[in-house]
């Protein structure tokens, strides 16, 4: 067993925290965030041009060949920063699906351009009443003339208001629950009967609700077999728990170390807060949550890298470790920091609306508990 | 020990209730003169405009039977808003410690509902830590007025405040709980400066205020010159009990229970779900607990003049509930928790669920922060005295 970064990863590490430091204060993240597409396209190519969106790919796709630690070396520096741009929807959600089970003609003509950072793509799978149930769809593709007919409503999409492409997740078969007869298509984002209504989400990032209403697509826009999408759906959910775990470790380290800097520097009753051992002890509490996700999500992205098929508990696991312990640390950092940790004026409280907003993705804290121990 | 309400509660019960009814807002009814129509029926009521003041000030004199019928009755009706800093706050100081001209003059005001207060204690160095405050004010020459600089900081609703009630440094050379003076001013005049501070849940209550050269009166001074301390502590103890809101939490649960139980989950709902439920009802349990450690703490109150050492604890519980009953709203919010914005996607009450949870992160900080709260019990009631703070 070892723990050590590769080179090659170490020097990836250091360039991403350098972009991070020189480009995300949280004046400029701000800025950022309120002026449209909400992120920076100059930065998405700089991403492009230093091959970080590539990492993930296989070679023969055009990529460099790396696997979920590289995701991870990249989303626990950008969650230090809380990066808008939209790596996690682009390579992880879309491209993950792409480079899992589409046709060769579809990845040759939509991966290098997500590389090269001129295409944007999302997925869409989550629906009004599935919650967190990935497997709860009711957008149903109907066959028709040897293509399909999509028609439905899909929630809470990332990035939608940017993509070019969309890989939306159907019903082709069975009944709205059943794992068998989901078939995942990907469509052009202005194709008609596409319907978009935007939003801002609370870490400051934007989602779309988007109603498809008779939406034709050809039946070579299926991307695996059909009725059996489920599993290239829930790997790319898995790969998705990973970055967003790394993201979550990377903004709890920052909270953590904003704490202890902080009531070092405030002083209260003559004293440094840092001298009250309730707040000491308060401190070593998030440290400790902090350590312990950071070594869970060590386990279960080693275990995914060595076995995907066997990691799924642990990546259970991960996501209500993750979901309860990044709330806790948030809540922690904002009552240590008193009345300025609930102002706007603080990154402390950005980074705490992050880690909620994680939670509440692909699965809250007891959602994940409630499947890792009926596993 | 008799859990039953007494017929006169009951008929106190009854009046209330229909006194809630009849005086509904009419729809198409102006808000504001309802507002203020409703405020003046309740006072021909004997006091119900202001049931705390005591019957001395035109209060209604009620036993803490009756005042808990009142929060519980309030609490699911639809009655008009007021706020605490005039009603709750300045006033039983003014009762307290302020002369006969000054009780005059401010009192009935506060009671019309006629002039917005605001209080300025706190300060940017000056939180949990409240004595160490150091706006200062100067007397002149000739003793008739104070001069007033410096900054106050988390000054609630300071943006549509009338009037301000402000703890000002006299005096430094002595302790600093000492030299603290207690002065009433109005806050639309030169030299005074309001900053909107946007709280994480998106909106404006809270302020910055800054004075520069402020002129107050002498007159408008609260009892004597260094002891405005002693006048706010006893007021900080009213601001601290009324902060457990518990009757508002028990409605706050009954509405998260409804709408958890509309979150389809198979062939049942969220509340079916385990972990959820068991959330729920451990609230719950604490809520039930916390409501009789009020009910015991007004009793003893009433009997003894002192609370017991049972009410230390209803801040740090009541807030405490506050916000549990917020983050298990942005759990039933599920996915659509992180929708932001007035749009509002999801079920209706995930609108604002997750910016109302933000806030309530507040709850545990204001007023004296669940840390200093645990130390002011461990200190005063426990009698452990090897603390850091006061």
């Amino acid at each position: 067993m070892n723990f050590e970064l590769s080179e090659e990863q170490k020097m990836i590490q250091q360039s991403v925290e350098r972009f991070v430091q020189e480009n995300y204060d949280l004046s400029n993240r701000i800025k950022i965030s309120e002026e449209d597409p909400g992120f920076s396209k100059e930065y998405w190519s700089s991403m492009a041009e230093l091959g970080w969106l590539g990492l993930a790919f296989s070679e023969e796709d055009g990529g460099f060949g790396g696997n979920q630690i590289d995701t991870l070396v990249l989303m626990e520096q950008f969650g230090k920063g809380l990066v808008l741009e939209p790596f996690l929807a682009n390579i992880v959600l879309g491209g993950g699906s792409i480079k899992r089970g589409a046709s060769q003609e579809i990845k040759d003509s939509i991966i290098p351009s997500l590389i090269d950072g001129s295409l944007q793509i999302t997925l869409a799978y989550a629906e009004e009443q599935s919650r967190f149930d990935i497997e709860d769809v009711a957008t149903a593709a109907r066959e028709e003339n040897g293509g399909f007919i999509i028609n439905g409503k899909k929630s809470m999409v990332l990035n939608a208001e940017s993509a070019d492409k969309i890989v939306v997740v159907t019903r082709t078969s069975g009944s709205q629950v059943d794992e068998e007869g989901i078939s995942l298509f990907v469509v052009d984002a202005d194709a008609e009967g596409i319907e978009k209504e935007n939003f801002p989400t609370v870490d400051g990032l934007r989602a779309s609700e988007i109603i498809f209403k008779d939406v034709k697509v050809e039946s070579t826009s299926l991307i695996g077999e059909k009725d059996k999408g489920f599993s290239i759906l829930q790997a790319v959910v898995n790969d998705a728990i990973l970055a967003l775990a790394a993201e979550a470790v990377g903004a709890m380290e920052v909270l953590y170390k904003d704490t202890v800097e902080y009531t070092q520097q405030r002083e209260q009753f003559d004293h440094p807060l840092s001298d009250f051992q309730v707040l000491q002890h308060r401190m070593v509490d998030m440290f400790m949550e902090y350590e312990q996700c950071k070594s869970l999500l060590f386990r279960a992205t080693m275990e995914t890298v060595q076995d995907p098929s066997l990691s799924q508990r642990t990546v259970h696991a991960l996501k209500h470790l993750i979901g309860k312990s990044g709330i806790f640390v948030g809540e922690s950092a904002v009552q240590l920091h008193g009345g300025m940790g609930v102002t706007e004026e603080l990154r402390i409280g950005h980074f705490f609306k992050r880690l909620l907003v994680i939670d509440s993705q692909f699965g809250n804290a007891d959602f994940h508990l409630d499947k890792f121990t009926s596993l | 020990m008799d859990i039953n309400l007494s017929s006169e509660d009951l008929a106190f019960r009854d009046e209330v209730r229909s006194f809630f009814e009849e005086n509904k807002i009419k729809s198409g009814e102006d808000y504001f003169s309802w507002r203020l129509g409703w405020f003046e029926k309740a006072r021909e009521k004997g006091g119900w405009d202001v049931p705390k003041w005591p019957e001395k000030f035109g209060g209604p004199g009620w036993s803490p039977t009756q005042h808990y019928i009142w929060e519980q009755e309030t609490a699911k009706a639809s009655i008009p808003f007021d706020l605490p800093f005039g009603l709750g706050m300045l006033a039983p100081i003014l009762m307290n410690y302020g002369n006969q001209e000054q009780q005059d003059r401010f009192l009935p005001d506060i009671r019309d509902r006629k002039v917005n207060w605001c209080q300025g204690y706190s300060e940017p160095g000056a939180g949990s830590d409240l004595a160490n405050l150091k706006t200062k004010a100067v007397l002149s020459d000739d003793g008739t007025y104070y001069t007033v600089n410096g900054s106050k900081i988390w000054t609630t609703l300071a943006h549509v405040a009338d009037w301000i009630f402000c703890l000002t440094r006299t005096d430094d050379s002595g302790i600093k709980q000492q030299g603290i003076t207690f002065l009433l001013f109005p806050m639309k005049q030169e030299g005074i400066e309001v900053k909107p501070i946007i709280t994480l849940g998106g909106s404006h209550t809270v302020n910055t205020v800054h004075f520069t050269d402020v002129k107050v009166p002498v007159e408008n001074r609260i009892g004597e010159e260094g002891k405005g301390w002693t006048y706010a502590k006893g007021l900080l103890e009213h601001e601290r009990t009324g902060l457990a809101g518990l009757s508002k939490s028990l409605v706050e649960l009954e509405q998260l229970k409804d709408n958890a139980r509309s979150i389809q989950r198979g062939n049942g709902n969220l509340m079916d779900n385990s972990s959820y439920r068991s959330k729920v009802g451990e609230l719950e349990i604490d809520l039930l607990a916390t409501e009789f450690t009020e009910l015991r703490s007004l009793a003893s109150a009433a009997a003894g003049g002192e609370p017991g050492p049972e009410s230390s604890i209803l801040k740090l519980k009541g807030t405490e509930i506050k916000q549990r009953i917020q983050k298990l709203t942005v759990e039933a919010s599920g996915i659509y928790s992180s929708a932001w914005g007035d749009k509002g996607v999801g079920p209706s009450f995930a609108k604002g669920g997750t910016a109302g949870y933000l806030n309530s992160r507040y709850f545990t900080i204001y007023g004296g922060a669940s840390e200093v709260q645990k130390d002011i019990v461990a200190k005063k009631v426990l009698g452990l005295t090897k603390g850091n703070s006061k």
